[in-house]
Order: structure tokens, then sequence, then C-alpha cells
């Protein structure tokens, strides 16, 4: 996060409803945002003139169908991913974009490759959409007393929105909640819909994941030694690498994965 | 009865453990309120020490064996305490371990029990329990038993999303010297069913959606590595058969590991052939994903690929008549040849050149390998010098520049 002297910096809500009020009020404005900040981003403000723009359903869908207009839905898709990276040089980026996208004839510019912004863009959504795959295999589960699978999460990137499909098609028959311990809120089926919700109360160990004793089911830490067991048994001492393990698996992630926080 | 099955877990896991075929990609179930679901692209849900990826719970019905196979941690003569599941317990360790999302489906293999038929029965009890007792639609991958009944191969079939043969030993003299007990048309008579049924039920899919699927993420196999003499040339020429004609979906090279003590019929090795391992994967990917053939790869003159360099790079410079290429105009099979370009960058380059020509800075940015691909292409941006060099004088910095930054082994094909 850049701290110093701004000319101009927007703040909003966090929301991708929130960042699209953000650029339909700059462009209006006429102004040019040297930072677009997150007051969910827990990151200290900047010095200078700061605009707070309240989020706003009606222009926020404004700026949606303008994108899908001059592009199409799939790159609509793309810059929300793209934003989901939660970092404000891409909040930067995507306006600059966008100024661009909104100015010029609509043609095949959204495309382009051979941008560098454009390029950007895609590469930061690559980064968001891997993360989130990695997630659909890192995801472990607990199983409660009343039968509920929970899990906790700690991605680099907002990403647990873009669980929700993945993990209701496979565990359909089930209650289920995926949640985030950073940005504390997740995801949560109850055999009809997901919906995102927050908890008042602590539930997770913040250095394990694991839930208290008395809230898992009876044969909950049996499946987990057995896991662990498991992890050992199938590795090959002879062919080592610890470089390869850390690269697909870096440690970041080790905290709330039992096979590898013991 | 918990100790039991934990004992046996550790027992039967780590004698799975030398099957190197993790993928749990390539089939597609929806859970249609069950269950589960198998992907197209498969799911690595953790890595091990030696960087491989967990997928699928990779474990082995039992480790008992009639056979003697010298390169087996399980053959009859080793003196290992022996243990078999029961079908409840294994469908009960998948259902639990799926559910917490440990793994991404289950990969059944096993020791041969009493006989080739018993065996694959067993298999076939532990899926259908899967399937039906607990409405698992997850992925399930099974080893099809050499010299069981094509009835029971065939309702294997019916119940995995991908079956699997292991040829292990590539050619028959080397497999029957290892192996006495085995022979090729003990694994090609089942692989051929196999990949027949899967042909037989594409056709019939067409005609009708209804039509219940066999292997739908069809078949692939394993070959052992440096356990026998046979060359990297006819590895590559098997493994390129297995594709064509058996339509095999991948076949996995495993670097030889001495799990026995010491046998006249193998080599003395101390370290697992990981390089050479490696080089093999690269080319099996030349001929999946980059129009490689064979016999472009290697030659009755060259038979082993080159453990300095890698075998694109090795073709390119034994083909210099082929550069440079023009990235503002050659084809995409062209631009696939180029070393240091991927098959992502070749796509972006062939889909995105009608905006500008293509420059050193936008083949930086896609992460082009530059150090390799200067020689090959024409850019102008580059310095005159490097399209000029004879492959002699590449080679020899190419080669200088992977031993200063320790690149020597680099495992990353998975």
């Amino acid at each position: 996060m850049q701290i110093g002297y701004h000319e101009c910096v927007y703040t909003f809500d966090g929301s991708f409803e929130g960042f699209l009020t953000v650029v339909f009020r700059a462009y209006d404005d006429k102004r040019e945002p040297e930072a677009i900040i997150s007051l969910d981003a827990r990151a200290q403000l900047p010095m200078g003139e700061i605009v707070h723009v309240e989020t706003s359903m009606h222009l926020a869908a404004r700026v949606r169908n303008g994108i899908v207009e001059r592009s199409d839905q799939n790159n609509l898709r793309l810059l929300h991913v793209t934003f989901l990276a939660e970092s404000t040089e891409t909040n930067v980026l995507l306006w600059r974009y966008l100024k661009k996208l909104f100015k010029e004839a609509p043609g095949s510019y959204f495309r382009n490759m051979l941008d560098a912004e454009v390029y950007e863009l895609i590469r930061t959504a690559r980064r968001v959409k891997r993360e989130a795959h990695r997630f659909q295999g890192f995801v472990r589960f607990q199983r409660t007393r009343d039968n509920m699978y929970v899990a906790a999460i700690d991605p680099d990137h907002d990403v647990v929105k873009l669980l929700s499909s993945h993990f209701r098609a496979r565990f359909s028959d089930r209650h289920w909640l995926i949640y985030d311990t950073r940005r504390k809120y997740g995801i949560y089926y109850d055999m009809k819909s997901v919906q995102e919700v927050t908890m008042a109360a602590q539930v997770f160990d913040l250095n394990t994941g694991y839930i208290k004793k008395q809230a898992r089911s009876m044969d909950e830490d049996y499946y987990r030694t057995l896991w662990q067991h498991y992890y050992d048994a199938i590795n090959i001492v002879e062919r080592k690498n610890h470089r390869q393990m850390r690269s697909s698996m870096p440690g970041r992630y080790w905290k709330y994965l039992p096979e590898r926080n013991t | 009865m918990k100790e039991k099955v934990l004992q046996k877990l550790n027992l039967l896991a780590d004698a799975a453990k030398y099957d190197v075929s993790c993928s749990s990609s390539g089939s597609s179930r929806s859970s249609s309120g069950g269950l589960g679901t198998a992907k197209s692209a498969g799911v690595c849900h953790s890595f091990t020490e030696d960087g491989r990826c967990i997928s699928l719970l990779k474990i082995l019905y039992t480790n008992h064996c009639i056979y003697d196979c010298a390169y087996c941690v399980n053959r009859r003569s080793n003196d290992k305490p022996r243990a078999s599941f029961t079908p409840d317990e294994l469908a009960d360790l998948t259902v639990n371990f799926y559910r917490r999302n440990y793994i991404e489906g289950l990969f059944l293999s096993s020791g041969v029990l009493r006989n080739p038929d018993y065996t694959m029965e067993q298999l076939n009890a532990v899926a259908r329990k899967l399937r039906y007792g607990h409405s698992y639609n997850g992925y399930i991958h099974m080893k099809s038993i050499p010299g069981a009944d094509p009835l029971l191969v065939h309702e294997a079939g019916l119940l995995a999303d991908r079956l699997s043969v292991n040829i292990e030993i590539p050619t028959e003299k080397q497999l029957q010297i290892l192996a006495p007990e085995k022979n090729f048309s003990s694994v090609f008579t089942p692989m051929n069913q196999i990949s027949q049924g899967v042909a037989e039920n594409k056709a019939e899919r067409r005609k009708s959606g209804k039509a219940p699927r066999f292997a739908p993420a069809g078949q692939s196999t394993q070959l052992i590595v440096g356990a026998s003499p046979e060359t990297d040339y006819t590895i590559l020429k098997l493994a390129s058969g297995l594709y064509h004609h058996q339509k095999l979906k991948r076949v996995y090279y495993s670097g030889f590991v001495p799990v026995n003590q010491h046998d006249n019929r193998l080599p003395a090795l101390h370290n697992p052939p990981l390089v050479r391992e490696n080089r093999l994967y690269q080319a099996d990917w030349l001929m999946r994903f980059y129009h490689f053939s064979y016999d472009e790869i290697l030659d009755e003159q060259h038979t082993q690929l080159d453990e300095q360099i890698d075998p694109k790079l090795a073709w390119a410079l034994r083909n210099p008549h082929f550069f440079p290429v023009d990235l503002d105009k050659a084809s995409y099979e062209e631009i696939l040849r180029v070393p240091g370009i991927g098959v992502r960058s070749a796509k972006i380059i062939t889909a995105n050149r009608r905006f500008g020509r293509i420059t050193f800075s936008h083949l930086k940015r896609m992460g082009v390998a530059l150090k390799r691909a200067k020689y090959f292409i024409l850019c102008r941006e580059l310095p005159a010098v490097t399209a000029k060099l004879y492959p002699e004088q590449i080679r020899r910095r190419l080669v200088n520049n992977n031993i200063q930054s320790g690149a020597g082994v680099q495992l990353s094909l998975f």
C-alpha cells in the first residue's frame, strides 16, 4: 500500500458494486484517481484528497451494462475475477482499462493481449483463478456433531465466492460451510442454496483451522488421523523433493491442512 | 477394529506408492442428488514431500500376491507383513476422505490374491459398494487385473471412470526375465478389450445419451524406466503406439526405485533415474501437445534422450534448417516448435498478432523462455548475431547456463 501524498483518492466499501460505482463517479467527475482503496482492506489511508463513494446498485448496474455492451459477458466476468485480487494497484489498472473501454469506439480493444494493461488484467485474473482452483483441493472439511461439514480457509485473494458452484455440485446432500478467517465471511449451503454468511463468534482455531473438540463429530479425529498417516505412507523417501512440494503447495497454505500442520 | 484399519492403511498405501499415476481428469459425472462429481480437469488435494500430487486415495486392496516379479515390492518371496481390506472398509474410508475433501476419488490397485478373477471381483465389489451403497459419483480409477475374465473387466469399466493395466517392462523379452509368470498377451489382452469397449461405448452414446458409460476417462498404463536395458527410443516408440492404437489417455514413466534386496537380474542403482524420467515426460508432452512424432524426437541413430538439454531443444539443434521462425507469419504448428515457447504462448501469439508486431517485450510478458527462444526466432529487436550462431555454440551457451542456475533437475511436469 502506498502511503504518501495523492492528489485524488477514492474509497469504497470493498464490494464489486462499490468499485463500479467509483468508476461511474470518477468518470462523471472527470477525475483521475491515483488510488482506489477498499475500506475493507485494513490498510492505512494516504494523505490527500479522499473521496468516499457510497455504493449504488443502480449506478453499478449501468457500468455493468456498459461493459457488456462494449465487450461481452465473459469479459465482465473476467474483470470481476480480476477485482477479487483485492489490490489497490489492480483497482487503478481496472479503472484505466474501463476508461479506455468507454472512451474508444466499441471494438476489439478488450481482446488485444499485446496491450500491456489488458495483458496485466488477464494475468491477474489467471492468478486469482489459479488460487480458486487450488482451494478446490485445499479445503479441509470437519464433520460437526450435527452432521454439517465446515472448513476454514485463508487465501491470498477473495476467492471463496468462486468455490460455490464446485462444492455445491459435489456435496449437494449435506449442509456445509467454507469460511474465510481473514475476510471474516464465508459461504454456507443449506441443501437449497449457497449464501454468504458472517459469524458472530470465532468458531475456528486460527492456528489450525480446527473447530472445538465438543463441536466435532465422534469420528472426526479418527479420520483425520487416518489421513495424516496416509499422507506419510504414500510419500517416497528416495525421491524427496521439497522444492517441488513447496512450489505446488506454498507454506502459507499449510496451517489449515491437517497433514502439514502437525 | 479402528486400530486394524489404521494398520492396513499404513501398509497398503505404502505398498501402492510406486504407481505414479495420480490424474483425476478426463471424466464428467454429476451428482444427481448423491455424493460427488468427477470433472474434466483434475484437482490436486495435497502434495507429499517427494513433490507428487495427491489427488486420489491410492491404495491396494491387498498386498498378498501369487506372483514373484523382481521389480515389485509385493512379490511373493518378500518376507513382509500382509493384509487385505474388506470392500466395506475401503468404501467407508473413501467416502469419509471424500466428504472431508481430502481426495478427489479412489485409485484402487491390488496384488493378486488367490487368482486374477477372485481379485478383480473384490475390486468390483468395492466400486459397487461405492456407486450403489453410498450413491458415490466421485472419481474411481481401477486396475484391471491381468488374466481376469473379460466379463469382470467389462463390469469394472461400467463402474470406474478410468481403468489401467500396467505394462511395467517395455519389452516382452525383458518382462519374461523379470516377471517369468507374465507375458505381453496377459497385459495387452485386457488393454485391447478396454480400448475396444471405450470405442464402442462412444458410438453407443452418440446414438443414445442414456447408454451407460464405459470407462469415460479412458485408460492409462505405466512403464518402469531403468529396471531393464531398453533405450528411450524403444520406450517412446511403444508409448506412441499406445497413444495411437490403444488410444491411451496417459502413459506414465516411473524411474526405477530398487525396492527389494539386490537381485542379479536388476541394475544396482543408488538413486532413481529422475532426470531420465523427466526427459521422457517432456518427450511424451511433445507427442501429445506439440505435434511431434516419436521418430522426430529420437531415431535409430539417436536412441537416448539428452540429459543435459530438453528434447525440444535437442530437436531444434538437429534441425537448424527449420529456423529462424518468423512469429509474425509462421503457423501455429511452426511456432510450437520453437524451444522456450509453450502451447499457451503460441496460442496468444497467433490470436493476437493481427493487433501488431510481436516484440521482445510481448514475449517476455507472456513468459516465453527467451533464454532459449532467442536463438530460433526472427525478431527485429534481437542482436543480429544470435540468429547466426551454430547449433554447437547455442548448445554450449545453454548448457553452461543450466549448470549455473542449478536447473539440471527440474521435475515440474505433473
